[in-house]
């Protein structure tokens, strides 16, 4: 073949039609843009959130589509074509440097969304976000009103469950601080109440709960567990004193249901997608040594020991 | 030397040498950018980009991105390309003064996209991420380096064509095209279609800007050079005809396997992996055929500073193409995609591949044009180790950390809980990230005194 220039450029003018037809327009056209079962349109405050998104660059750390093989954040419902029918330009992504936001909504609170944007650090002492506190509040609402907004109609239940919830917590606090730990306690389901730690202190326990209060939990409940972490200015109701719980009838069973639960409506996060049991009794174990100074650890009932459990006073 | 360097003046050679001189600079900034991006996901509270709108990781991401494929590679390549098309036709530029306002018309394109970029206009798909203008000016930069490569070589007296002029036609067309559609510019306000069809658009410029723009000015570059080093032919014409035929043909079908995990079309997906599999052929062609015309000339190759890039850049080509084939498997992007992983991949590519070719053009051309060697060969040296040492490193630290996020992933750990276990590595990059801005401030260097200097250091006994 004798490679002339009119080859080269009609040539390559014939390769690139088909490819573009094929790689682009058939997709282009056949792709059916039905709008899935959670799609619904953004308000504006809503897409301007979106803009300010794009502007930022959030989507070179975050995607915006959950696949089969996912857990974590949004892992209930693999992403669809139909969800994506008002985005342009797309957002998917392409690292995961962040979770995935695709159902972010109503997973948090608005509060919470404001003191991470400050400084993810203040509310997730261990992320690598930058802050973003030099959006200023206008465009930091604006971005949260987004934020809130993924994941569509699953999102506004999510967020209308978070609202129902805020107003009873609200009102709890403002209640006096014996109201409020009752009012908590009585949202923990009957057997979990009185359900003590079964696992016994241990230096090497707490010092693995103190692991995870560092990485989890400090932002908000502050070092000496007294709930001034740097969070506490932006979130209301404020993160929890652990120090009021002294004698006011908490359990083991309680704290390590409210950290695998969470406490929707306040900035309180579920953590049972990110600590495995043992995290959570050590973690919870460590509040209530360090902070609360009352802990019934190894305390009846806790049925047959479990088998590791090597002689230390008072273990049969 | 050839006839025609007889007829040409240090003249003719200024678009050739602003393209060198931009390339260099840019390496500098681009590759700083990258430091600070390194050094964000290490320490993202140091106060020197703290709450810094237009230092913030996510906008100096696409500032880094767009700064070194478009700056530092692109006008490497682009440069090479205005000198060997008139040699290898035996012409002259048709005009040099048209070639000069490309350099300038190229910069502006750069360096306007990068500050829109951190002023925050961005129309966020990747690499695609310039606005409107800036879309516009690149294709003029290309328009008329279409037209001014085409005159020249209409008015050659050399009949047969080199492959290189192939390579350096197919990019420009294909990349006049690839970046017209993919960057919607019918459509100014966002650049972009909606929904799905817009990710499967996006990666059929994202894979066809590095693929039809990087790779075949990349590849031809590589064509010119290695012959000439080693002053034999080139092993294969025919080899070479597959290499640029099916090179067109399966390197634009395969974006959707950065999609392969979306709700996108299967039939798309299965295209693009079949694509994907099928650019060995297209790879392989050219390595064979530069490997058999090189045999038992190692030697040469390396004695020889531009020639010594090139072969790296084609020794990373090797490894990017057979790691790219591999990680378009679905069971293999179980583990890898959206990882760290893809990061390694991207930088032996635009930085291995295309990036050493690119230095190697430069190193080997400048000695052609200016008439007398390097400024010195020993700097040329020193940064072909330190940018060699820093790439290995930081492709091996972030291949260890993607597959770390990927298994723990899989195995149901989430983002968060990762972190902490990548930070070693990352703080790993960033010094080899260090070694990289090194090796990019003494090329500044040594490229811009063998341009405009007097004459070479005499480290050359
Ligand atoms: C045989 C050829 C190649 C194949 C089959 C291939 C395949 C791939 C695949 C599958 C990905 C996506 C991985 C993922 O997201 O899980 C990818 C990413 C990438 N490739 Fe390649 N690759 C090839 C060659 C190249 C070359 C030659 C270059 C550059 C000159 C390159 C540059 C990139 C870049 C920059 C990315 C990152 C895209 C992003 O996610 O931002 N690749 N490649
Ligand atoms: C000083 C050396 C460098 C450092 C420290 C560096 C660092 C980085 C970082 C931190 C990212 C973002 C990764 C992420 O989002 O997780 C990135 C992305 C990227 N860099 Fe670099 N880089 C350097 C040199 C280069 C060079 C020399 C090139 C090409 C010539 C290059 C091309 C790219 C590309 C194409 C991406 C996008 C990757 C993707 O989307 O998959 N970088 N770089």
């Amino acid at each position: 073949m004798r490679m002339t220039l009119k080859l080269i450029i009609y040539g390559g003018l014939i390769v690139f039609a088909p490819v573009l037809f094929i790689s682009v327009i058939l997709p282009w056209v056949t792709i059916s843009e039905h709008p899935s079962d959670i799609f619904r349109s953004r308000s504006i405050l809503e897409n301007e959130g979106r803009a300010v998104y794009i502007e930022n660059g959030c989507t070179y750390c975050h995607t915006q589509f959950i696949r089969s093989i996912d857990w974590g954040l949004g892992a209930e419902r693999v992403a669809k074509s139909g969800d994506y029918v008002s985005e342009q330009p797309h957002l998917l992504g392409s690292e995961r440097t962040g979770p995935d936001l695709s159902q972010e909504g109503g997973e948090h609170p608005d509060d919470w969304h404001m003191a991470h944007y400050i400084n993810p650090r203040y509310v997730r002492p261990e992320s690598i976000m930058p802050a973003f506190e030099y959006l200023g509040k206008e465009k930091i609402r604006a971005l949260i009103a987004y934020k809130q907004a993924l994941g569509f109609k699953d999102a506004d239940f999510r967020i209308a469950r978070q609202r129902h919830w805020k107003a009873r917590a609200v009102e709890a606090y403002g209640s006096g601080p014996e109201k409020n730990v009752e009012w908590l306690h009585s949202m923990v389901p009957e057997p979990w109440r009185h359900l003590a730690n079964p696992y016994p202190t241990t230096e090497a326990g707490l010092r693995r709960g103190h692991r995870i209060y560092q990485g989890f939990c400090i932002g908000c409940h502050g070092p000496v567990g007294d709930g001034m972490g740097p969070a506490e200015p932006y979130l209301y109701p404020p993160p929890l004193n652990f120090t009021i719980l002294k004698d006011r009838g908490v359990s083991g069973g309680i704290l390590y249901y409210q950290i695998m639960n969470g406490i929707t409506g306040t900035a309180m996060p579920y953590f049972k997608r990110e600590l495995e049991s043992e995290k959570i009794w050590d973690v919870g174990n460590y509040v209530a040594v360090a902070f609360i100074g009352q802990s019934d650890a190894h305390g009846e009932p806790r049925g047959i020991d479990a088998a590791y459990l090597s002689p230390l006073p008072g273990v049969k | 030397m050839t006839a025609l360097d007889s007829v040409l003046t240090s003249e003719d050679y200024r678009t050739v040498k602003g393209f060198f001189a931009s390339s260099a600079h840019w390496f500098v900034l681009a590759a700083l950018a990258g430091l600070f991006l390194a050094s964000a996901m290490v320490a993202p509270d140091f106060p020197l980009y703290k709450n810094v709108a237009w230092l913030v990781f996510s906008r100096l991401r696409p500032m880094h991105t767009n700064m070194m494929i478009f700056g530092f590679v692109g006008s490497a390549l682009l440069g090479s390309a205005y000198y060997y098309v008139p040699h290898l036709t035996r012409s002259p530029l048709r005009s040099p003064g048209m070639g000069r306002a490309v350099v300038w018309l190229w910069n502006l394109t750069v360096a306007s996209g990068t500050v829109t970029l951190a002023l925050g206009y961005t129309q966020s798909r990747e690499y695609a991420e310039w606005v409107w203008p800036v879309d516009i000016l690149l294709l003029v930069v290309f328009v008329l380096t279409f037209c001014n490569l085409l005159m020249t070589v209409l008015a050659r007296e050399e009949k047969l064509l080199y492959v290189s002029i192939w390579y350096a036609f197919g990019a420009m067309i294909f990349t006049f095209f690839i970046y017209f559609f993919g960057n919607a510019v019918w459509n100014p306000g966002t650049g972009a279609i909606t929904g799905m069809p817009d990710g499967i658009l996006a990666w059929f410029y994202g894979h066809g800007i590095v693929g039809l723009f990087l790779t075949p000015l990349g590849v031809g570059l590589a064509y010119y050079v290695i012959p000439i080093v080693i002053r034999a032919p080139l092993f294969s014409h025919a080899v070479s005809l597959i290499g640029f035929w099916t090179i067109l043909m399966f390197y634009p079908h395969i974006g959707t396997h950065h999609l392969l995990q979306t709700p996108a079309p299967t039939w798309l997906k299965i295209i693009a992996v079949t694509g994907s599999i099928g650019m060995l052929i297209p790879v392989l062609a050219v390595l064979i055929n530069l490997w058999l015309t090189m045999r038992g000339k190692l030697g040469q190759i390396h004695a020889d500073t531009g020639g010594k890039f090139v072969f790296a850049g084609l020794v990373w080509y090797l490894f990017v193409c057979v790691q790219g084939p591999f990680q378009s498997l679905p069971s293999v992007q179980t583990v890898t995609h959206l990882t760290n992983w893809v990061i390694g991949h991207s930088h032996i590519a635009v930085f291995g591949f295309a990036g050493f070719i690119g230095l190697g053009g430069i190193y080997f051309i400048t000695p052609r044009i200016t008439g007398r060697p390097l400024y010195s060969n020993k700097l040329a040296d020193i940064q072909y180790w330190l940018v060699l040492v820093g790439l290995s490193g930081f492709f091996l630290v972030l291949t260890a950390a993607g597959l770390i996020q990927g298994t723990g992933w899989l195995y149901g750990k989430t983002v968060y809980v990762i972190l902490p276990e990548l930070h070693v590595y990352w703080v790993w990059r960033l010094g080899f990230g260090v070694l990289i801005v090194s090796g990019a401030v003494v090329g500044l260097y040594n490229i811009m005194r063998s341009l405009y200097g007097s004459g070479a250091v005499g480290d050359e006994q």
